[in-house]
Protein backbone atom coordinates (compact mmCIF):
# COMPACT_ATOMS: atom_id res chain seq x y z
CA UNK A 1 0.00 0.00 0.00
CA UNK A 2 1.27 3.42 -0.93
CA UNK A 3 1.79 6.03 1.74
CA UNK A 4 -1.50 7.91 1.69
CA UNK A 5 0.32 11.24 1.85
CA UNK A 6 1.39 10.63 -1.76
CA UNK A 7 -2.10 11.74 -2.72
CA UNK A 8 -2.02 14.79 -0.49
CA UNK A 9 -0.79 18.29 -1.28
CA UNK A 10 1.44 18.31 1.76
CA UNK A 11 2.45 21.91 1.25
CA UNK A 12 -1.17 22.94 1.81
CA UNK A 13 -1.49 21.04 5.08
CA UNK A 14 -2.63 21.36 7.81
CA UNK A 15 -6.05 21.99 6.32
CA UNK A 16 -8.44 24.77 7.36
CA UNK A 17 -11.11 22.50 8.84
CA UNK A 18 -11.93 22.86 12.53
CA UNK A 19 -10.56 20.45 15.14
CA UNK A 20 -12.71 17.32 15.24
CA UNK A 21 -14.41 17.96 11.88
CA UNK A 22 -14.95 14.60 10.25
CA UNK A 23 -14.51 15.93 6.71
CA UNK A 24 -10.80 15.10 6.94
CA UNK A 25 -11.65 11.46 7.65
CA UNK A 26 -13.77 11.44 4.49
CA UNK A 27 -10.87 12.81 2.47
CA UNK A 28 -8.58 10.13 3.85
CA UNK A 29 -11.05 7.38 3.02
CA UNK A 30 -11.40 8.73 -0.50
CA UNK A 31 -7.63 8.75 -0.96
CA UNK A 32 -7.52 5.17 0.34
CA UNK A 33 -10.15 4.21 -2.24
CA UNK A 34 -8.12 5.81 -5.04
CA UNK A 35 -5.09 3.95 -3.75
CA UNK A 36 -6.96 0.64 -3.69
CA UNK A 37 -8.10 1.15 -7.28
CA UNK A 38 -4.55 2.12 -8.29
CA UNK A 39 -5.80 5.13 -10.23
CA UNK A 40 -3.22 7.48 -11.69
CA UNK A 41 -3.24 10.81 -9.94
CA UNK A 42 -3.65 12.84 -13.10
CA UNK A 43 -6.47 10.62 -14.32
CA UNK A 44 -8.64 11.57 -11.35
CA UNK A 45 -10.47 14.89 -11.40
CA UNK A 46 -11.95 16.24 -8.20
CA UNK A 47 -14.56 18.94 -8.74
CA UNK A 48 -15.87 21.06 -5.90
CA UNK A 49 -18.13 24.02 -5.30
CA UNK A 50 -18.21 26.18 -2.21
CA UNK A 51 -18.33 25.13 1.42
CA UNK A 52 -16.30 23.31 4.04
CA UNK A 53 -16.62 20.00 2.22
CA UNK A 54 -15.62 21.59 -1.06
CA UNK A 55 -12.35 22.68 0.47
CA UNK A 56 -11.23 19.06 0.43
CA UNK A 57 -10.46 19.23 -3.28
CA UNK A 58 -7.73 21.74 -2.49
CA UNK A 59 -5.78 19.20 -0.45
CA UNK A 60 -5.98 16.22 -2.78
CA UNK A 61 -3.15 15.97 -5.29
CA UNK A 62 -5.30 15.15 -8.34
CA UNK A 63 -6.62 17.32 -11.13
CA UNK A 64 -8.87 19.58 -9.11
CA UNK A 65 -11.45 22.18 -10.07
CA UNK A 66 -12.91 24.64 -7.62
CA UNK A 67 -16.10 25.96 -9.16
CA UNK A 68 -18.97 28.19 -8.18
CA UNK A 69 -21.43 27.56 -5.40
CA UNK A 70 -23.63 24.56 -6.09
CA UNK A 71 -22.49 24.17 -9.70
CA UNK A 72 -19.92 21.42 -9.18
CA UNK A 73 -22.11 18.77 -10.91
CA UNK A 74 -22.46 21.11 -13.90
CA UNK A 75 -18.69 21.62 -14.12
CA UNK A 76 -18.22 17.89 -13.71
CA UNK A 77 -20.70 17.14 -16.48
CA UNK A 78 -18.78 19.36 -18.88
CA UNK A 79 -15.47 17.93 -17.78
CA UNK A 80 -16.61 14.34 -18.20
CA UNK A 81 -18.00 15.04 -21.67
CA UNK A 82 -14.76 16.71 -22.77
CA UNK A 83 -12.39 14.24 -21.10
CA UNK A 84 -14.28 10.94 -20.77
CA UNK A 85 -11.09 9.10 -19.77
CA UNK A 86 -10.99 10.90 -16.41
CA UNK A 87 -12.59 9.57 -13.25
CA UNK A 88 -14.58 12.63 -12.25
CA UNK A 89 -15.50 12.93 -8.59
CA UNK A 90 -17.59 15.77 -7.19
CA UNK A 91 -17.16 16.61 -3.54
CA UNK A 92 -19.98 18.72 -2.26
CA UNK A 93 -21.86 19.49 0.90
CA UNK A 94 -25.47 19.47 1.96
CA UNK A 95 -25.87 23.22 1.43
CA UNK A 96 -23.86 23.26 -1.79
CA UNK A 97 -25.47 20.17 -3.26
CA UNK A 98 -29.03 20.20 -1.90
CA UNK A 99 -29.83 23.90 -1.50
CA UNK A 100 -28.24 26.18 -4.06
CA UNK A 101 -27.09 23.33 -6.27
CA UNK A 102 -30.08 21.04 -5.87
CA UNK A 103 -31.09 21.38 -9.49
CA UNK A 104 -27.69 20.58 -10.88
CA UNK A 105 -27.42 17.53 -8.70
CA UNK A 106 -30.75 15.95 -9.55
CA UNK A 107 -30.34 16.62 -13.27
CA UNK A 108 -26.91 15.06 -13.35
CA UNK A 109 -28.50 12.05 -11.67
CA UNK A 110 -31.39 12.03 -14.14
CA UNK A 111 -28.99 12.06 -17.12
CA UNK A 112 -26.93 9.25 -15.56
CA UNK A 113 -23.63 10.82 -16.52
CA UNK A 114 -20.68 8.72 -15.37
CA UNK A 115 -19.48 10.81 -12.44
CA UNK A 116 -19.31 10.17 -8.72
CA UNK A 117 -20.80 12.64 -6.26
CA UNK A 118 -19.79 12.55 -2.60
CA UNK A 119 -22.14 14.70 -0.58
CA UNK A 120 -20.79 15.42 2.88
CA UNK A 121 -23.80 15.98 5.08
CA UNK A 122 -23.01 17.84 8.28
CA UNK A 123 -26.61 19.01 8.83
CA UNK A 124 -25.74 22.69 8.90
CA UNK A 125 -24.05 25.49 6.95
CA UNK A 126 -20.63 25.30 8.57
CA UNK A 127 -18.55 27.78 6.62
CA UNK A 128 -20.96 30.72 6.82
CA UNK A 129 -21.78 30.56 10.50
CA UNK A 130 -24.08 27.70 11.37
CA UNK A 131 -27.31 28.60 9.58
CA UNK A 132 -30.01 25.96 9.16
CA UNK A 133 -29.59 23.86 6.01
CA UNK A 134 -32.07 21.69 4.11
CA UNK A 135 -30.68 18.77 6.07
CA UNK A 136 -30.94 20.27 9.54
CA UNK A 137 -33.19 17.89 11.50
CA UNK A 138 -36.49 19.18 12.81
CA UNK A 139 -36.02 20.67 16.26
CA UNK A 140 -32.28 21.18 15.90
CA UNK A 141 -30.82 24.54 16.88
CA UNK A 142 -28.91 26.57 14.29
CA UNK A 143 -27.97 30.25 14.23
CA UNK A 144 -31.06 31.00 12.16
CA UNK A 145 -33.31 28.66 14.15
CA UNK A 146 -32.50 29.55 17.76
CA UNK A 147 -35.65 27.86 19.08
CA UNK A 148 -35.24 24.79 16.96
CA UNK A 149 -35.79 24.12 13.27
CA UNK A 150 -39.47 23.90 12.33
CA UNK A 151 -38.94 22.66 8.77
CA UNK A 152 -38.71 19.10 7.62
CA UNK A 153 -35.36 18.00 6.26
CA UNK A 154 -34.23 16.31 3.07
CA UNK A 155 -33.36 12.65 2.91
CA UNK A 156 -30.59 13.04 0.32
CA UNK A 157 -30.46 9.36 -0.64
CA UNK A 158 -34.22 9.14 -1.18
CA UNK A 159 -34.08 12.33 -3.24
CA UNK A 160 -31.33 10.97 -5.50
CA UNK A 161 -33.01 7.58 -5.83
CA UNK A 162 -36.10 9.44 -6.97
CA UNK A 163 -34.03 11.49 -9.39
CA UNK A 164 -32.74 8.33 -11.00
CA UNK A 165 -29.18 7.97 -9.76
CA UNK A 166 -28.00 4.49 -10.71
CA UNK A 167 -25.80 4.05 -7.62
CA UNK A 168 -26.90 5.44 -4.27
CA UNK A 169 -25.15 4.76 -0.98
CA UNK A 170 -24.98 6.21 2.49
CA UNK A 171 -21.92 5.85 4.68
CA UNK A 172 -20.89 7.25 8.01
CA UNK A 173 -17.72 9.23 8.53
CA UNK A 174 -17.26 7.12 11.66
CA UNK A 175 -16.80 3.95 9.58
CA UNK A 176 -13.75 4.70 7.43
CA UNK A 177 -13.21 1.15 6.20
CA UNK A 178 -16.75 0.76 4.88
CA UNK A 179 -16.55 4.29 3.50
CA UNK A 180 -13.44 3.41 1.48
CA UNK A 181 -15.07 0.28 0.12
CA UNK A 182 -18.25 2.05 -0.94
CA UNK A 183 -16.26 4.90 -2.52
CA UNK A 184 -14.24 2.42 -4.57
CA UNK A 185 -17.50 0.77 -5.68
CA UNK A 186 -18.96 4.14 -6.60
CA UNK A 187 -15.94 5.23 -8.64
CA UNK A 188 -15.96 1.99 -10.65
CA UNK A 189 -19.75 1.99 -11.10
CA UNK A 190 -20.70 2.89 -14.69
CA UNK A 191 -23.13 5.76 -14.43
CA UNK A 192 -24.06 8.41 -11.89
CA UNK A 193 -22.96 7.40 -8.39
CA UNK A 194 -24.11 9.23 -5.33
CA UNK A 195 -22.73 8.77 -1.83
CA UNK A 196 -24.17 10.61 1.11
CA UNK A 197 -21.41 10.71 3.70
CA UNK A 198 -22.91 11.49 7.07
CA UNK A 199 -20.30 13.78 8.55
CA UNK A 200 -20.52 16.22 11.43
CA UNK A 201 -19.92 19.82 12.42
CA UNK A 202 -18.73 19.96 16.02
CA UNK A 203 -18.06 23.68 15.82
CA UNK A 204 -21.63 24.77 14.99
CA UNK A 205 -24.07 21.87 15.06
CA UNK A 206 -22.33 20.18 17.97
CA UNK A 207 -21.97 23.37 19.97
CA UNK A 208 -25.52 24.67 19.38
CA UNK A 209 -27.12 21.31 20.04
CA UNK A 210 -24.86 20.25 22.91
CA UNK A 211 -23.86 17.16 20.96
CA UNK A 212 -20.26 17.31 22.17
CA UNK A 213 -17.02 17.64 20.23
CA UNK A 214 -15.76 15.71 17.25
CA UNK A 215 -15.16 12.49 19.14
CA UNK A 216 -18.62 12.42 20.75
CA UNK A 217 -20.35 13.26 17.48
CA UNK A 218 -18.52 10.48 15.62
CA UNK A 219 -19.47 7.99 18.29
CA UNK A 220 -23.11 9.02 18.24
CA UNK A 221 -23.09 8.69 14.43
CA UNK A 222 -22.24 5.04 14.83
CA UNK A 223 -25.11 4.58 17.21
CA UNK A 224 -27.52 5.93 14.58
CA UNK A 225 -26.53 3.33 12.00
CA UNK A 226 -29.35 0.79 11.95
CA UNK A 227 -27.09 -2.02 10.74
CA UNK A 228 -24.27 -1.65 13.22
CA UNK A 229 -25.77 0.00 16.29
CA UNK A 230 -27.19 -3.23 17.65
CA UNK A 231 -24.13 -5.46 17.25
CA UNK A 232 -21.80 -2.71 18.42
CA UNK A 233 -23.82 -1.62 21.41
CA UNK A 234 -21.90 -3.93 23.71
CA UNK A 235 -18.52 -2.56 22.63
CA UNK A 236 -16.69 0.22 24.36
CA UNK A 237 -16.60 2.27 21.19
CA UNK A 238 -20.23 3.31 21.62
CA UNK A 239 -20.38 3.42 25.38
CA UNK A 240 -20.04 7.18 25.44
CA UNK A 241 -23.34 7.76 23.66
CA UNK A 242 -25.35 10.23 25.69
CA UNK A 243 -28.49 8.60 26.99
CA UNK A 244 -30.74 11.45 25.87
CA UNK A 245 -33.27 10.89 23.13
CA UNK A 246 -31.45 9.27 20.22
CA UNK A 247 -31.87 10.75 16.74
CA UNK A 248 -33.65 8.58 14.19
CA UNK A 249 -31.70 5.67 12.78
CA UNK A 250 -30.31 5.57 9.27
CA UNK A 251 -29.88 2.83 6.72
CA UNK A 252 -26.32 2.69 5.49
CA UNK A 253 -24.48 0.90 2.75
CA UNK A 254 -25.36 0.68 -0.92
CA UNK A 255 -29.07 1.46 -1.22
CA UNK A 256 -29.45 1.30 -4.99
CA UNK A 257 -27.33 -0.16 -7.74
CA UNK A 258 -28.45 -0.62 -11.32
CA UNK A 259 -26.80 -0.37 -14.72
CA UNK A 260 -28.58 1.70 -17.31
CA UNK A 261 -27.48 3.74 -20.35
CA UNK A 262 -24.90 6.41 -19.64
CA UNK A 263 -25.24 9.95 -20.92
CA UNK A 264 -22.30 10.79 -23.13
CA UNK A 265 -23.57 13.92 -24.85
CA UNK A 266 -23.28 14.62 -28.53
CA UNK A 267 -19.95 12.82 -28.88
CA UNK A 268 -21.23 9.30 -28.83
CA UNK A 269 -24.97 9.73 -29.33
CA UNK A 270 -27.53 9.81 -26.57
CA UNK A 271 -26.85 6.36 -25.23
CA UNK A 272 -23.36 4.97 -25.26
CA UNK A 273 -22.69 1.89 -23.22
CA UNK A 274 -18.94 2.47 -23.04
CA UNK B 1 24.34 12.17 7.80
CA UNK B 2 22.43 11.01 4.78
CA UNK B 3 19.89 8.25 5.15
CA UNK B 4 21.87 6.03 2.83
CA UNK B 5 24.86 6.03 5.12
CA UNK B 6 25.01 2.88 7.18
CA UNK B 7 27.28 2.00 10.06
CA UNK B 8 28.94 -1.04 11.51
CA UNK B 9 30.72 -1.30 14.82
CA UNK B 10 33.31 -3.96 15.48
CA UNK B 11 34.18 -4.35 19.14
CA UNK B 12 36.60 -6.68 20.80
CA UNK B 13 39.58 -7.01 23.04
CA UNK B 14 43.17 -6.18 22.22
CA UNK B 15 44.86 -8.92 20.27
CA UNK B 16 41.72 -10.44 18.83
CA UNK B 17 42.21 -8.98 15.37
CA UNK B 18 39.52 -6.31 15.44
CA UNK B 19 41.64 -3.95 13.37
CA UNK B 20 42.27 -6.47 10.62
CA UNK B 21 38.59 -7.39 10.59
CA UNK B 22 37.76 -3.70 10.22
CA UNK B 23 40.13 -3.42 7.28
CA UNK B 24 38.47 -6.40 5.63
CA UNK B 25 35.00 -4.88 6.06
CA UNK B 26 36.22 -1.56 4.67
CA UNK B 27 37.92 -3.25 1.73
CA UNK B 28 34.82 -5.30 0.94
CA UNK B 29 32.70 -2.14 0.99
CA UNK B 30 35.07 -0.35 -1.37
CA UNK B 31 34.95 -3.33 -3.70
CA UNK B 32 31.14 -3.07 -3.62
CA UNK B 33 31.41 0.52 -4.81
CA UNK B 34 30.61 2.32 -1.56
CA UNK B 35 32.28 5.39 -0.17
CA UNK B 36 33.56 4.42 3.28
CA UNK B 37 35.18 5.94 6.32
CA UNK B 38 36.71 3.98 9.12
CA UNK B 39 37.83 4.97 12.56
CA UNK B 40 39.31 2.89 15.31
CA UNK B 41 40.70 2.98 18.83
CA UNK B 42 43.50 0.58 19.56
CA UNK B 43 45.54 2.27 22.28
CA UNK B 44 44.64 -0.28 24.93
CA UNK B 45 45.36 -3.25 22.76
CA UNK B 46 48.52 -4.35 24.47
CA UNK B 47 46.83 -4.47 27.86
CA UNK B 48 43.79 -6.46 26.82
CA UNK B 49 41.61 -3.41 26.73
CA UNK B 50 38.66 -2.54 24.58
CA UNK B 51 39.37 -2.15 20.88
CA UNK B 52 36.76 -0.97 18.45
CA UNK B 53 36.43 -0.03 14.85
CA UNK B 54 33.71 2.10 13.33
CA UNK B 55 32.97 1.72 9.66
CA UNK B 56 30.42 3.80 7.79
CA UNK B 57 29.48 3.27 4.18
CA UNK B 58 27.14 4.72 1.63
CA UNK B 59 27.14 6.89 -1.49
CA UNK B 60 29.00 9.69 0.30
CA UNK B 61 30.19 9.46 3.89
CA UNK B 62 31.17 12.61 5.77
CA UNK B 63 32.04 11.43 9.27
CA UNK B 64 33.78 8.23 10.28
CA UNK B 65 32.03 7.87 13.64
CA UNK B 66 28.85 5.83 13.95
CA UNK B 67 26.32 7.77 16.06
CA UNK B 68 24.63 6.04 18.94
CA UNK B 69 21.55 3.98 18.04
CA UNK B 70 22.25 4.08 14.33
CA UNK B 71 24.52 1.15 13.49
CA UNK B 72 23.17 -1.44 11.15
CA UNK B 73 25.28 -4.18 12.70
CA UNK B 74 27.34 -4.64 15.83
CA UNK B 75 29.95 -7.35 15.62
CA UNK B 76 31.17 -8.12 19.13
CA UNK B 77 34.14 -10.41 19.35
CA UNK B 78 33.57 -10.90 23.06
CA UNK B 79 30.50 -11.07 25.31
CA UNK B 80 31.10 -8.06 27.55
CA UNK B 81 32.00 -5.91 24.56
CA UNK B 82 28.61 -6.73 23.06
CA UNK B 83 26.93 -5.30 26.15
CA UNK B 84 29.21 -2.27 26.13
CA UNK B 85 28.40 -1.40 22.51
CA UNK B 86 24.84 -2.56 22.02
CA UNK B 87 23.48 0.97 22.43
CA UNK B 88 25.06 1.84 19.10
CA UNK B 89 22.76 -0.48 17.20
CA UNK B 90 19.61 1.02 15.78
CA UNK B 91 16.24 -0.49 16.60
CA UNK B 92 15.77 -3.48 14.37
CA UNK B 93 19.48 -3.72 13.64
CA UNK B 94 21.62 -6.81 14.01
CA UNK B 95 23.94 -7.94 16.77
CA UNK B 96 26.48 -10.64 16.09
CA UNK B 97 28.07 -11.88 19.29
CA UNK B 98 30.88 -14.33 19.77
CA UNK B 99 30.15 -16.27 22.95
CA UNK B 100 33.79 -16.06 23.98
CA UNK B 101 34.45 -14.38 27.33
CA UNK B 102 37.64 -12.55 28.26
CA UNK B 103 37.57 -11.26 31.81
CA UNK B 104 39.47 -7.98 31.97
CA UNK B 105 41.81 -7.40 34.92
CA UNK B 106 39.71 -4.44 36.02
CA UNK B 107 36.65 -6.62 36.54
CA UNK B 108 38.45 -8.84 39.04
CA UNK B 109 36.95 -8.26 42.49
CA UNK B 110 39.09 -10.64 44.45
CA UNK B 111 42.21 -12.12 42.96
CA UNK B 112 42.59 -14.88 45.56
CA UNK B 113 39.39 -16.80 44.81
CA UNK B 114 38.88 -15.19 41.36
CA UNK B 115 35.47 -13.59 41.85
CA UNK B 116 34.73 -11.11 39.13
CA UNK B 117 32.18 -8.49 38.17
CA UNK B 118 32.07 -9.97 34.70
CA UNK B 119 28.47 -10.21 33.42
CA UNK B 120 27.21 -13.71 32.78
CA UNK B 121 26.10 -14.66 29.32
CA UNK B 122 22.43 -13.83 29.07
CA UNK B 123 20.92 -13.62 25.56
CA UNK B 124 17.77 -12.10 27.08
CA UNK B 125 19.71 -8.86 27.31
CA UNK B 126 19.27 -8.34 23.60
CA UNK B 127 15.85 -9.82 23.05
CA UNK B 128 13.78 -6.92 24.38
CA UNK B 129 15.44 -4.48 22.02
CA UNK B 130 13.92 -5.76 18.80
CA UNK B 131 17.36 -6.69 17.51
CA UNK B 132 18.31 -9.45 15.16
CA UNK B 133 20.66 -11.34 17.42
CA UNK B 134 23.07 -14.03 16.27
CA UNK B 135 25.03 -15.83 18.97
CA UNK B 136 27.96 -17.78 17.59
CA UNK B 137 30.85 -19.78 18.95
CA UNK B 138 33.41 -18.62 16.44
CA UNK B 139 36.43 -20.09 18.24
CA UNK B 140 35.03 -23.62 18.21
CA UNK B 141 33.97 -23.33 14.61
CA UNK B 142 37.41 -22.08 13.61
CA UNK B 143 39.10 -24.85 15.65
CA UNK B 144 37.04 -27.47 13.88
CA UNK B 145 38.17 -26.02 10.57
CA UNK B 146 41.78 -26.34 11.72
CA UNK B 147 42.90 -22.94 13.04
CA UNK B 148 41.35 -21.08 15.94
CA UNK B 149 42.82 -17.86 14.56
CA UNK B 150 40.30 -17.90 11.73
CA UNK B 151 37.55 -17.15 14.28
CA UNK B 152 37.18 -13.58 13.07
CA UNK B 153 36.35 -14.76 9.59
CA UNK B 154 33.49 -16.79 11.07
CA UNK B 155 32.19 -13.61 12.70
CA UNK B 156 32.58 -11.66 9.47
CA UNK B 157 30.64 -14.37 7.67
CA UNK B 158 27.71 -13.84 10.02
CA UNK B 159 28.04 -10.06 9.77
CA UNK B 160 28.01 -10.28 5.98
CA UNK B 161 24.41 -11.43 6.09
CA UNK B 162 23.34 -7.98 7.32
CA UNK B 163 25.51 -5.68 5.23
CA UNK B 164 23.72 -5.98 1.93
CA UNK B 165 26.71 -6.46 -0.36
CA UNK B 166 27.56 -9.46 -2.43
CA UNK B 167 29.57 -12.27 -0.81
CA UNK B 168 32.12 -12.16 -3.63
CA UNK B 169 33.31 -8.76 -2.37
CA UNK B 170 33.83 -10.18 1.10
CA UNK B 171 35.75 -13.17 -0.18
CA UNK B 172 37.96 -10.99 -2.35
CA UNK B 173 38.69 -8.71 0.61
CA UNK B 174 39.53 -11.63 2.89
CA UNK B 175 41.78 -13.20 0.29
CA UNK B 176 43.77 -10.02 -0.17
CA UNK B 177 44.18 -9.07 3.49
CA UNK B 178 44.63 -12.19 5.64
CA UNK B 179 48.19 -13.48 6.17
CA UNK B 180 49.63 -15.41 3.26
CA UNK B 181 48.86 -19.10 3.39
CA UNK B 182 45.69 -18.76 5.46
CA UNK B 183 43.37 -17.69 2.66
CA UNK B 184 41.72 -21.10 2.29
CA UNK B 185 40.88 -21.59 5.94
CA UNK B 186 39.67 -18.03 6.34
CA UNK B 187 37.37 -18.39 3.36
CA UNK B 188 36.06 -21.66 4.77
CA UNK B 189 35.52 -19.92 8.11
CA UNK B 190 33.70 -17.07 6.39
CA UNK B 191 31.31 -19.47 4.69
CA UNK B 192 30.73 -21.31 7.96
CA UNK B 193 29.82 -18.01 9.61
CA UNK B 194 27.52 -17.16 6.72
CA UNK B 195 25.63 -20.39 7.33
CA UNK B 196 25.23 -19.58 11.01
CA UNK B 197 23.53 -16.31 10.10
CA UNK B 198 20.98 -18.09 7.96
CA UNK B 199 20.51 -21.01 10.34
CA UNK B 200 19.72 -18.73 13.28
CA UNK B 201 17.42 -16.46 11.28
CA UNK B 202 14.05 -16.79 12.95
CA UNK B 203 11.27 -18.20 10.83
CA UNK B 204 9.21 -15.26 9.68
CA UNK B 205 7.49 -14.00 12.80
CA UNK B 206 4.59 -13.25 13.89
CA UNK B 207 4.66 -15.27 17.05
CA UNK B 208 2.03 -17.96 17.63
CA UNK B 209 -0.45 -15.40 18.95
CA UNK B 210 -0.04 -13.34 15.80
CA UNK B 211 1.30 -10.45 17.80
CA UNK B 212 4.69 -9.39 16.54
CA UNK B 213 5.24 -6.66 19.11
CA UNK B 214 3.99 -3.14 19.59
CA UNK B 215 3.46 -0.94 16.57
CA UNK B 216 5.10 2.43 16.20
CA UNK B 217 2.77 5.42 16.63
CA UNK B 218 3.96 8.53 14.80
CA UNK B 219 2.20 11.80 15.56
CA UNK B 220 2.77 14.79 13.30
CA UNK B 221 2.19 17.54 15.84
CA UNK B 222 2.33 20.30 13.25
CA UNK B 223 -0.82 18.91 11.63
CA UNK B 224 -2.55 17.66 14.78
CA UNK B 225 -5.36 19.85 16.08
CA UNK B 226 -5.71 18.00 19.40
CA UNK B 227 -9.34 17.16 18.62
CA UNK B 228 -9.29 14.09 20.89
CA UNK B 229 -10.84 11.68 18.36
CA UNK B 230 -7.88 9.28 18.31
CA UNK B 231 -7.56 9.07 22.06
CA UNK B 232 -11.28 8.43 22.42
CA UNK B 233 -11.40 5.63 19.87
CA UNK B 234 -8.17 3.83 20.82
CA UNK B 235 -9.28 0.48 22.31
CA UNK B 236 -5.95 0.12 24.13
CA UNK B 237 -5.80 3.62 25.65
CA UNK B 238 -2.43 4.33 24.00
CA UNK B 239 -3.13 8.01 23.42
CA UNK B 240 -4.34 10.82 25.65
CA UNK B 241 -4.76 14.57 25.73
CA UNK B 242 -2.54 15.97 28.47
CA UNK B 243 -3.28 18.79 30.90
CA UNK B 244 -2.14 21.36 28.36
CA UNK B 245 -4.63 20.05 25.83
CA UNK B 246 -1.91 18.44 23.70
CA UNK B 247 -2.05 14.93 22.31
CA UNK B 248 0.58 12.51 23.54
CA UNK B 249 1.37 8.81 23.59
CA UNK B 250 0.86 7.36 27.04
CA UNK B 251 1.37 3.66 26.37
CA UNK B 252 3.13 2.87 23.11
CA UNK B 253 3.71 -0.77 24.08
CA UNK B 254 -0.01 -1.51 24.13
CA UNK B 255 -0.60 -0.60 20.49
CA UNK B 256 -1.91 -3.57 18.50
CA UNK B 257 -1.87 -1.75 15.17
CA UNK B 258 -5.65 -1.65 14.64
CA UNK B 259 -5.17 1.75 12.91
CA UNK B 260 -8.48 3.17 14.18
CA UNK B 261 -6.68 6.35 15.23
CA UNK B 262 -4.95 6.63 11.87
CA UNK B 263 -8.13 6.07 9.86
CA UNK B 264 -10.22 8.38 12.02
CA UNK B 265 -7.70 11.22 12.24
CA UNK B 266 -9.21 14.06 10.20
CA UNK B 267 -5.84 15.78 9.97
CA UNK B 268 -3.61 12.98 8.61
CA UNK B 269 -1.50 13.51 11.72
CA UNK B 270 -1.10 9.90 12.89
CA UNK B 271 0.55 7.02 11.16
CA UNK B 272 1.03 3.53 12.51
CA UNK B 273 4.06 1.54 11.45
CA UNK B 274 4.08 -2.20 11.99
CA UNK B 275 6.85 -3.61 14.16
CA UNK B 276 10.14 -4.19 12.33
CA UNK B 277 8.80 -2.55 9.19
CA UNK B 278 11.98 -0.56 8.93
CA UNK B 279 14.16 -3.60 9.27
CA UNK B 280 12.32 -5.37 6.50
CA UNK B 281 12.78 -2.51 4.07
CA UNK B 282 16.41 -1.76 4.77
CA UNK B 283 17.76 -5.26 5.09
CA UNK B 284 17.07 -6.47 1.57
Amino acid sequence: MTDIKTYLREWAMPHVLCPGCAHGIVLRSFLEAVDQLQLEQDKVAMVAGIGCSSRLAGYADFCTLHGTHGRAPAFATGLKLARPELDVVVVTGDGDGLAIGGNHLIHAARRNIDITVMLLNNSIYGMTGGQAAPTTPQGAVASTTPSGNTEASFDACALLQGAGASFVARVLAANPIEMTKVMADAITHPGFSFIEVVSDCPEYFGRYNKAGGGAEMLVSLTSRDVAVAGPLAAKRFVNHVPSSEPPPGMDTGVLQREVRPIFSGIRGGDTDES
Amino acid sequence: MTDETKGLVLAGVGGQGVILAGMIVADAMVRAGHDIKQSEVHGMAQRGGSVFSHIRWGPGVDSPLVPRASAEVLAAFEWAEAIRWVDYVREGGAVVVDLRTIVPPGACDDRRNWTTAYPGIDPELFLDRQLKTRLIDASSTASELGNIRAANSVILGTVAAFCGIDDSHWEAAIESLVPRGTEEINLAAFRAGREVADAQAPAATPSPEGFAGPHQIDINHSWCKDCDICSRVCPEYCLAIDNNGKLGIVDSDACTGCRLCELLCPDFAISIRPPMAEAVTTNG
